[in-house]
């Protein structure tokens, strides 16, 4: 049906195009049902011609290479503009499903005021910062938080945790858990969160989290290929977290270009994801330095290309003896810094009363800083 | 490789074969318009494909976390732990190093990482429920000799160190014959040291624990200030060799590590805040390693009878299960010991053990630890 010449427009066309040809060939598929001539129908199944009509559109020579006549082409660009068959969506519907969607929430009140409700659903939002800063702690706590019952304004969801690095540790999830447990029977007053609190135990929660380990980035390319099928049989499944991503791409250092594909590649599907099945997306990112010219500045790892991928990046770092989270990029919320801390019970707000004694009196044999309310006892 | 063992339309695999893809790893690192124009394949058929590799490469179905925990998974995360040989600083690593993860000793010389690394190197073939993996050891040199001498003091004092085992057992095992001790002079021995002969040994059984002594030796002298991207790279390998070798046996592996200066900056928002020093070999070897422990000698020292030792502490500078916080370590004869004060203990351990450590003094009287 097509010449050499036009096979090579289509080639150009499909690595931008690749998130639209599901929905293209969807279209192109009830647009065909709509159609009364038999052969605009066939025509319109192949997707290579519904692109390659797009982009010929205004130069009005398709019907001679396409091997439709003029006639049929009208009527097929026609039905297209018409919309004929597909729904558009206004803003205000969008605003309004949006709002359905609740955030999931990160128990740090002021980093869920600054984001607006938590970590959103159906976005993919990355984690970055130093090791040891608590990527992991604040993966861990979104886990279980996922899962607070809705009459607390939780999403009652399970989540699936895909592991790269090995700091997944059970131990600390049901610390966490049990946290969250104590925390929500403390809030429940009426018959209606009391009897959720009971299908809201630490062997649930632990029931909830689905884990995968992933040994290098092969391993998690093939995860992300099977995730269409593991995620239409769990319906509850709204998040999923990837700790880290950066952990088996850097590993990948000979070919540098390959990793940018496959990052890109990897990013799409997220989105995907994210979109289609109401899922929040989270990943973790490692800090690298960048030299820029004589100045050493600590970035995100995993390059420029991977920063288009999340809609929104928290920034985790140190600043004396205090952890700041910072929101550097969202298209939603304004910049915002707060402090936060990681106690047993996991990822809380930093206490204002007890600053005071955070800074312990240094004498001359004790050097290290940093443990206060962090102390098990 | 067999592509029939998928299930697969006979036009598909004969495509492939056609395209010379020979495993499913190439295929899955492929983007799906370069498997199109490489076997001709159409788009469906493409994904049919993509999704039979990928099935393939999964090695093992998502389990929940309950399964986890009561252990029905025994190669995903055992829940291992290795014990030190100490209660204190079982205490503080809540049981002992993962077995599923990279440890990092940092500290400066003179502290006890090696001596530290002994006692791990015995404390891993006692059974299970003594606190080690029934298995022996691997000890990787890379700088200084081995130490043999003190490591036939320290098998030869066990029986006081670890009172909790009856002597019988003690007396069974055979201690040195399962450290095994290799030399890597530089980073292409260690290499091969780690992807053979270590593998060999783990997948045997022989071994459950490996220790590089040390990391930052072979970094720090063999590159040039200017070659840090082929130090980065260098690193990244041998990283991703211990973590292989790690998760793929279920095996603690330790890394030793020196520490380099740090000066000062105003806001330094990279490290966490610590003295001085902080562990070599910088950012890129922090984001590898799973918990990263230091040691540092203090300028306090304890007697026991008739020895006295150097006080050092322990602290756990990050680890995904466990708090920030550390404990005062002394070195005697029979190994490392965790130093609480049986005074002011019983008191203040409610408050946590930082509190007990602002009011030491010095010397301090040990009573019965």
């Amino acid at each position: 049906m097509f010449q050499r010449s036009e096979k090579n427009l289509w080639r150009f066309l499909v690595p931008i195009g690749v998130l639209c040809s599901d929905s293209a060939t969807r279209f192109a598929t009830r647009l065909s049902l709509n159609s009364t001539q038999p052969s605009v129908k066939s025509h319109l199944l192949e997707p290579d011609f519904f692109f390659f009509l797009l982009t010929w559109r205004s130069a009005g020579s398709t019907h001679s290479e396409a091997g439709v006549s003029q006639q049929e082409a009208l009527e097929a660009l026609q039905a297209a503009s018409s919309g004929h068959g597909v729904a558009a969506v206004t803003a205000l519907e969008l605003l309004q499903k949006e709002e359905e969607f609740r955030s999931i929430v990160t128990f740090c009140s002021q980093l869920d005021e600054a984001l607006g409700g938590g970590v959103p659903v159906g976005k993919v939002t990355e984690i970055c910062g130093a090791p040891g800063v608590g990527k992991t702690q604040l993966c861990l706590q979104l886990a279980v938080d996922v899962q607070v019952p809705a009459v607390f304004g939780g999403l009652g969801g399970q989540v699936l945790f895909v592991d790269t690095e090995g700091g997944f540790q059970v131990q600390r999830l049901v610390d966490l858990a049990g946290a969250a447990v104590r925390h929500c029977s403390l809030l429940a007053e009426d018959e209606e969160q009391r009897v959720a609190m009971t299908t809201f135990t630490v062997e649930t929660i632990l029931s909830n989290v689905f884990l995968v380990r992933c040994r290098d980035y092969v391993e998690l390319l093939a995860e992300l290929h099977l995730l269409p099928d593991f995620l239409p049989d769990r319906p509850r499944l709204r998040l999923l977290v990837i700790d880290s991503v950066a952990f088996p791409f850097l590993h990948l250092h000979d070919d540098l270009s390959q990793r940018t594909r496959l990052l890109q590649g990897l990013g799409l599907r997220l989105i995907a994801a994210a979109t289609d099945h109401n899922i929040a997306v989270v990943t973790t990112n490692h800090m690298t330095t960048r030299l820029r010219g004589s100045q050493a500045q600590l970035v995100p790892a995993l390059g420029d290309l991977w920063g288009h991928a999340p809609s929104i990046r928290l920034l985790l770092r140190w600043e004396e003896s205090r952890r700041l989270a910072s929101i550097v990029k969202s298209p939603g919320h304004m910049d915002a810094t707060v402090q936060y801390q990681i106690t047993c019970q996991g990822f809380r707000d930093a206490d204002q009363s007890e600053q005071p004694q955070s800074k312990r009196p240094r004498t001359q044999t004790d050097q290290s800083a940093s443990s206060r309310e962090n102390t098990r006892t | 490789m067999n592509w029939d063992q998928l299930q697969l339309k006979p036009r598909i695999i004969s495509a492939v074969q056609r395209a010379h893809l020979k495993s499913f790893r190439e295929v899955l690192v492929s983007s799906e318009p370069d498997l199109q124009k490489m076997t001709g394949l159409s788009r469906p058929d493409v994904q049919e494909l993509l999704h039979a590799a990928a099935s393939a490469c999964r090695t093992r179905q998502p389990i929940t976390a309950l399964q986890l925990q009561r252990g029905e998974c025994r190669r995903l995360e055992s829940g291992l732990r290795l014990g030190t040989g100490c209660p204190v600083l079982d205490q503080l690593l809540r049981g002992g190093l993962p077995a599923g993860g990279v440890t990092e000793l940092a500290g400066a010389s003179g502290a006890g990482k090696t001596q530290l690394g002994l006692q791990l190197c015995l404390s891993v073939q006692y059974p299970v429920e003594h606190g080690g993996l029934s298995a022996g050891a691997l000890y990787i040199c890379t700088e200084d000799p081995f130490p043999i001498r003190r490591l036939q003091q320290l098998i030869s004092e066990q029986p006081s160190l670890r009172s909790d085992v009856p002597p019988s057992l003690i007396g069974r095992l055979r201690f040195s014959d399962n450290i095994y001790l290799e030399h890597a002079a530089d980073l292409d021995s260690l290499q091969v040291c780690l992807s053979r002969r270590a593998a060999l040994l783990l997948a045997q059984g022989r071994v459950r624990l490996v220790v590089v002594d040390s990391v930052a030796a072979l970094f720090r002298s063999e590159f040039q200030p200017g070659d840090w991207l082929e130090r980065n790279k260098q690193l990244l390998t041998v990283s991703s060799m211990v973590h292989h070798l790690s998760h793929e046996f279920t095996t603690p592996v330790l890394c030793i590590n020196q520490v380099t200066d740090v000066f000062h900056q105003p806001e330094s928002s990279s490290s966490s805040p610590s003295s001085s020093v902080s562990p070599a070999l910088g950012l890129a070897w922090a984001n590898q390693v799973t918990v990263r422990l230091m040691l540092r000698r203090l300028q306090a020292t304890v007697s026991r009878g008739d020895q006295s030792s150097a006080l050092r502490r322990l602290e756990v500078v990050f680890a995904p299960h466990l708090a920030q916080s550390s404990r005062d370590v002394a070195v005697w004869r029979e190994g490392l010991r965790g130093v609480l004060d049986p005074v002011l203990d019983p008191v203040l351990a409610p408050f946590g053990p930082d509190v007990a450590q602002q009011k030491m003094v010095l010397p301090l009287r040990l009573g019965s630890v």
